[in-house]
């Protein structure tokens, strides 16, 4: 286990190259065009003067490198700094008020993609070659390309407003009340015992995780009627088929658990597609997530919350691949470090 | 020359063995193909100007516009037609430049090892675990709106795929007989890595190519559809979606739905090619 | 058999789940609180900025502010009178150059500090040391502020300024309590408010804002308790609330379609007014060919107003002629009267062709917007401009755009050629529609794209003439000459609407834009 111990550590500080990496990347991009956090807020009737004295008071008005060394700087000390527009509230605040959307929806639509994922990878290993199996073939390679906005707009429009089953923007209806634990409003509601409120959110969260979760689970579709197949090939199966254990038992017990493994370790990857649908997912829905966030700051050229929340965003994908990596390693014998 | 003879082999095995997939991927051929005639016959087959207004606003489809006019009247089946153009370039610009850059990067960094790869390694790795299209959102909205800018942002997403494709080629090529006679007869670096390396590694693109290309495709629709891509009033599916997207619900469904539905036609269709030629290429692969 | 049937199983399994989710999420359907009468939910696409007064300078933290904090005077809704809120009454004294205000007794803050003459003199100063956005409105305008006594206070004015009651109705003038603000820093999300018929009970920014009756209130009482602000990213979205019963109000900015559409929904009730809510297209002067006025001209001439507020606001909005807004004292259609009110294509070729130019030696110019602060209907604006400039057949357009905090920054340092702006007004007077824009020492911010020492001795008599028939006359005259050299050429006039559920009764909209959340309520 010592071997495994190193590994952990060396990808825990391989991580930080890779954040800075990114970090230098937006910080110095950002700054190409002209425009900046003081004119986006103060708008067109400030006089120059006040602008100036607004530059001066951000530190904009610093060199380029001694803004970058500085913020590195900061960083370093574990602070994200504070944002530059209105309210100048601190860009690890902000981050904690919208991320918790993010990651309901994002832990919502994994768990349909993986879901519809299993159902069907598992359905089309048990008939490969046959119309079906060529079907969810067709299915899973569909579903990848279903372009999110038109997927999203489709269901709004039709099981949101022609059939008004369920509502289709923002997270909850204004009268329900959820007291903020952890700001996941699932966890939250059932925390406080709160039914209505669960129902709620809940009626909130499903149209945006099926749009996401759709779009992502052709992916796990084919995996798992891959990993299954082969599964399904090793001895070990043939020797359970001739005990005579029924059939289904063996695919549900036996063979997915093995089949598990690569989709497991698909999911380091997967999260980051997972973030990525996110962004287009939440803008369709009204979503008040991470990703409606960034676009608005980056609109408004509000450098610090900007490098803030790409940090973030690297920091979460290296730790998510690296807890794959990790429960992988643990449950996955044969791999050695 | 050198994929011929493989090719003919693989085609006629799969004929026997694999109609379905051989099927498939036709299919993608077609769509795809059309989608190129459709760029490429615009001005010849749109029947109107897309960049002006032609009759009156949010005419439903008719016989006069197959689908409708936007809220410009403008006809939404030109802008249709004339928007594969815009995808088009797009996404084949960007997919060109970071399959240059990734190979160029690529080969030297496999070339040269040491710790230039390193560095290299490093920072490719760093960009390719980030999410994609945050990373484009960001570099996108950062150059501002235009062609240019928007193929630059979306060639810096798929830089670290063909990167590590051709260095991991590019370490087995280095170490093969031929390489290392030239070294030993001492070769310049630069005819080395041009002349024995580039020409054995090249066959790796077009894998990498059909694997990112309908990926491509979406991350543009993503960005013009975020308003970060190419200007109005440029025809562009993602754009036209979006911009259809608020008359949608006044019941106008024609300005955005079928901008969606050729994305994702457009989409399926690479995905389809890129996974038959992907096994015709190489089929070790599966 | 066995294995089908557990195949069987697991999918029927696994869509149970699915469908009982489903189900009793269909079931519970948001059971609303009670006493739902006693509530309104207003939605909307704007935001909050700074919940203070001395840094708040944009369209909804106002119309918050003036919900939760009243200023000396208040406008009459309809009628746009100013009447006495904080102040008891006033009195001008010096030529217009002192205004003494007699506070109203008694009159108690949420932290239970009293409004007293310091209070208010403590308030404006901050609002002056802070040198936020707003803080010209102080700056320009005022000399000093002196305590007379306990409840009277003495604002002395630089100089004698016509519109100051206007200006001093604006948020930025609105008393807050020294024990609920800092008194040297912008407090961006304070909650306390002013003296006003609502409080703030809670805010989430960017999801919700809870404003309950003020219990204390001196004035009338709020028809209804609790208003409820939810915030949305889009139109759509906020279309899609109203729809879906999550409110009972959706106020800004709701798409044109939209609005053309709920209009048939039996349903609801869409209440519109005139906005004072301007759009314009600025040509820099100082770029070739703007420096040229036959070229200004005759894209002034060549105009298709309808295109815009018919093609592509649906006629949500209608076209504008002047700087100063339609329904303002002194509006006059200063362009329909030079160039007729559609495109006048023979003017503008003439006009082209006096200035050099003929259908081979196009004039190109280049045209700018910017994607989003103006809303999603934007490039198509810039569209329709491009199509009916291009129209003459002497004209070649380039569109251009830039994110806001760019092409702000653009339009100000380097000068862009044309560009497409929009003003809401600060006070409501002819001055702020035209001054800012058409003065040499304050048209900075559009990159000085005009300067004449003629309009600017103009608008500076209008700013201190002292009677209002004076004034009249000459922005009167200032229109004129603004059409006849066409530096700037206004192209249409927000109207403001309000869709609502049709037992929401006493929505007002008037040229103070600002919705009046007290007189809102439920039928």
């Amino acid at each position: 286990m010592v071997s495994l111990r190193v590994y952990i550590l060396t990808r825990v500080l391989l991580t930080i190259p890779m954040v800075f990496i990114l970090l230098s990347l937006v910080f110095f991009v950002m700054r190409i065009l002209p425009g900046d956090p003081v004119i986006a807020i103060v708008g067109m009737k400030a006089s120059p003067e006040h602008i100036e004295r607004l530059r001066h008071e951000l530190g904009l008005d610093k060199p380029l490198w001694r803004q970058y060394i500085d913020y590195i700087a900061m960083i370093m000390r574990g602070d994200l700094g504070r944002s530059m527009i209105w309210g100048k509230r601190p860009v690890s605040t902000e981050i904690w008020d919208r991320f918790p959307a993010t990651l309901e929806l994002t832990i919502c639509a994994f768990t349909v993609s993986v879901l519809i994922g299993l159902v069907t990878g598992v359905f089309a290993s048990t008939k490969p070659g046959t119309k079906a199996d060529v079907g969810l073939r067709l299915f899973s390679i569909v579903a990848y390309s279903l372009f999110i906005p038109l997927l999203g707009m489709l269901l709004q429009f039709t099981l949101g407003v022609k059939l008004k089953l369920l509502p289709v923007a923002g997270r909850k209806s204004p009268l329900v009340q959820i007291d903020r634990i952890t700001g996941l409003y699932l966890l939250d509601s059932l925390l406080t015992l709160n039914l209505v409120g669960f129902v709620d959110a809940l009626r909130y969260l499903l149209l945006p995780s099926i749009t996401l979760g759709v779009v992502l689970s052709g992916v796990y579709t084919r995996l798992v009627r891959s990993s299954m197949l082969e599964v399904l090939r090793e001895d070990f199966i043939r020797a359970l088929r001739a005990r005579g254990i029924p059939e289904g038992q063996i695919l549900l017990r036996h063979a997915l658990k093995n089949a598990f493994i690569p989709v497991l370790t698909m999911m380091g990857l997967q999260f980051s597609l997972l973030l990525a649908g996110a962004i287009l997912t939440e803008t369709t829905f009204s979503w008040p997530g991470m990703g409606t966030f960034l676009l608005e700051r980056i609109e408004y050229r509000d450098y610090t919350t900007v490098q803030g929340t790409i940090v973030f965003y690297a920091l979460l994908v290296a730790m998510v691949s690296l807890i794959v990596d990790i429960i992988y390693a643990y449950i996955d014998p044969r791999i050695r470090y | 020359m050198r994929l011929i003879d493989p090719l003919a082999r693989a085609i006629r095995r799969y004929w026997r063995v694999k109609r379905v997939d051989l099927a498939l991927t036709l299919t993608g051929a077609i769509i795809v193909a059309w989608i190129i005639a459709m760029a490429a016959l615009a001005p010849v087959v749109a029947p109107y100007d897309p960049y002006v207004s032609v009759d009156d606003v949010l005419l439903p489809p008719s016989r006069e516009h197959l689908m409708g006019t936007d809220n410009l009247g403008r006809d939404v089946f030109s802008r249709i037609l004339y928007g594969s153009r815009t995808v088009m370039a797009v996404v084949l610009a960007s997919t060109m430049l970071s399959m240059g850059v990734g190979t160029l990067v690529g080969l030297v960094s496999g070339y040269f090892g040491g710790l230039v790869d390193r560095v290299l390694s490093l920072v490719m790795d760093s960009i390719y675990a980030f999410p994609g299209l945050i990373l484009a959102i960001a570099v996108a909205a950062m150059l501002g709106p235009g062609v240019s800018n928007t193929v630059v942002s979306i060639s810096i997403v798929y830089i670290p795929t063909y990167f590590r494709m051709i260095r991991g080629q590019v370490l087995s090529v280095k170490s093969q007989l031929y390489v290392e006679a030239a070294t030993a007869l001492g070769a310049p670096h630069k005819v080395i890595m041009l002349k024995y390396i580039l020409p054995n590694v090249i066959p790796v693109l077009p894998v990498v190519f059909s694997m990112n290309v309908a990926d491509a495709v979406l991350t543009e629709a993503g960005l013009s559809f975020l308003g970060l891509g190419v200007p109005a009033p440029t025809p562009d599916w993602g754009f036209d979606l979006r911009n259809g997207q608020r008359n949608l619900l006044a019941g106008y469904w024609w300005g955005s739905t079928f901008p969606g539905f050729m994305i994702v036609l457009l989409a399926v269709g690479f995905s389809l090619l890129g996974e038959g030629l992907n096994e015709l290429i190489s089929p070790e692969r599966r | 058999m066995r294995r089908g049937i557990s195949k069987v199983v697991a999918v029927v399994a696994a869509l149970v789940i699915i469908v009982a989710i489903v189900g009793i999420a269909y079931v519970y359907q948001a059971r609303k609180a009670p006493a739902e009468k006693e509530v309104i939910v207003i939605g909307t696409t704007d935001r909050v900025t700074d919940l203070d007064p001395a840094s708040a300078y944009d369209f909804f933290t106002w119309e918050v502010l003036s919900n939760i904090a009243e200023g000396f005077f208040k406008y009459e809704p309809m009628t746009l009178e100013l009447k006495p809120a904080l102040a008891e009454s006033y009195e001008v004294q010096e030529g217009g150059k002192v205004w003494v205000l007699k506070l109203r007794k008694g009159l108690k803050f949420r932290d239970g500090t009293e409004l007293t003459a310091e209070v208010v003199k403590w308030s404006i100063e901050r609002v002056a040391r802070i040198e936020g956005d707003p803080a010209w409105f102080v700056l320009d305008f005022v000399d000093k502020v002196e305590v007379v006594d306990k409840y009277t206070v003495k604002i002395v004015l630089q100089q004698p300024v016509a519109f100051f009651k206007a200006v001093l109705a604006v948020p930025t003038y609105f008393p807050i309590s020294p024990k609920s603000y800092p008194a040297d820093e912008i407090s961006p999300d304070n909650t306390a408010g002013g003296i006003g018929p609502y409080y703030i009970e809670r805010f989430v920014r960017d999801v919700e804002l809870v404003l309950k009756a003020n219990p204390n209130y001196y004035g009338e009482k709020p028809r209804t308790k609790t208003i409820i602000i939810k915030f949305y990213k889009d139109a759509t979205a906020l279309r899609l609330a109203l729809e879906g019963g999550e409110i009972d109000v959706a106020w800004r900015t709701l798409n044109p379609s939209d609005i053309k559409d709920l209009a048939k929904n039996p349903d609801f009730t869409v209440v519109e007014g005139q906005g004072a809510y301007i759009r314009y297209i600025v040509l820099n002067g100082n770029i070739e060919p703007f420096n040229n006025k036959l070229v200004r001209q005759a894209l002034a001439a060549a105009l298709d107003r309808k295109k815009i507020t018919e093609g592509v606001f649906l006629g949500t909005v209608s076209p504008l002629y002047s700087l100063v807004p339609a329904g303002m004292w002194s509006h006059i259609d200063a362009f329909k009267e030079k160039y007729g009110e559609g495109p006048n294509y023979e003017l503008a070729k003439k006009l082209l062709a006096q200035a050099g130019y003929s259908e081979t030696n196009k004039l190109k110019v280049e045209l700018w917007y910017t994607p989003a602060h103006y809303g999603t209907t934007e490039a198509d604006v810039a569209a329709a401009i491009k199509e009916s400039w291009e129209k003459t057949g002497m004209i070649e357009v380039e569109i251009k755009s830039a994110e806001w905090s760019t092409y702000l920054e653009l339009t100000r340092k380097k000068g862009l050629p044309i560009t497409l702006y929009g003003w809401y007004p600060d006070y409501i007077d002819p001055d702020n529609f035209l001054y800012p824009f058409l003065h040499t020492d304050s048209n900075r911010w559009l990159g000085k794209p005009y300067s004449d020492p003629e309009m600017d001795k103009l608008l500076e008599e209008a700013q201190v003439a002292p009677d209002k028939a004076t004034r009249t006359r000459l922005y009167e005259q200032v229109q004129r000459k603004l059409a006849e050299d066409a530096p700037i050429i206004p192209f249409l006039q927000g109207k403001l609407y309000v869709v609502c559920k049709k037992n929401v009764k006493g929505i007002v909209i008037d040229p103070y834009m600002l919705l009046r959340y007290w007189l809102i309520y439920k039928e």
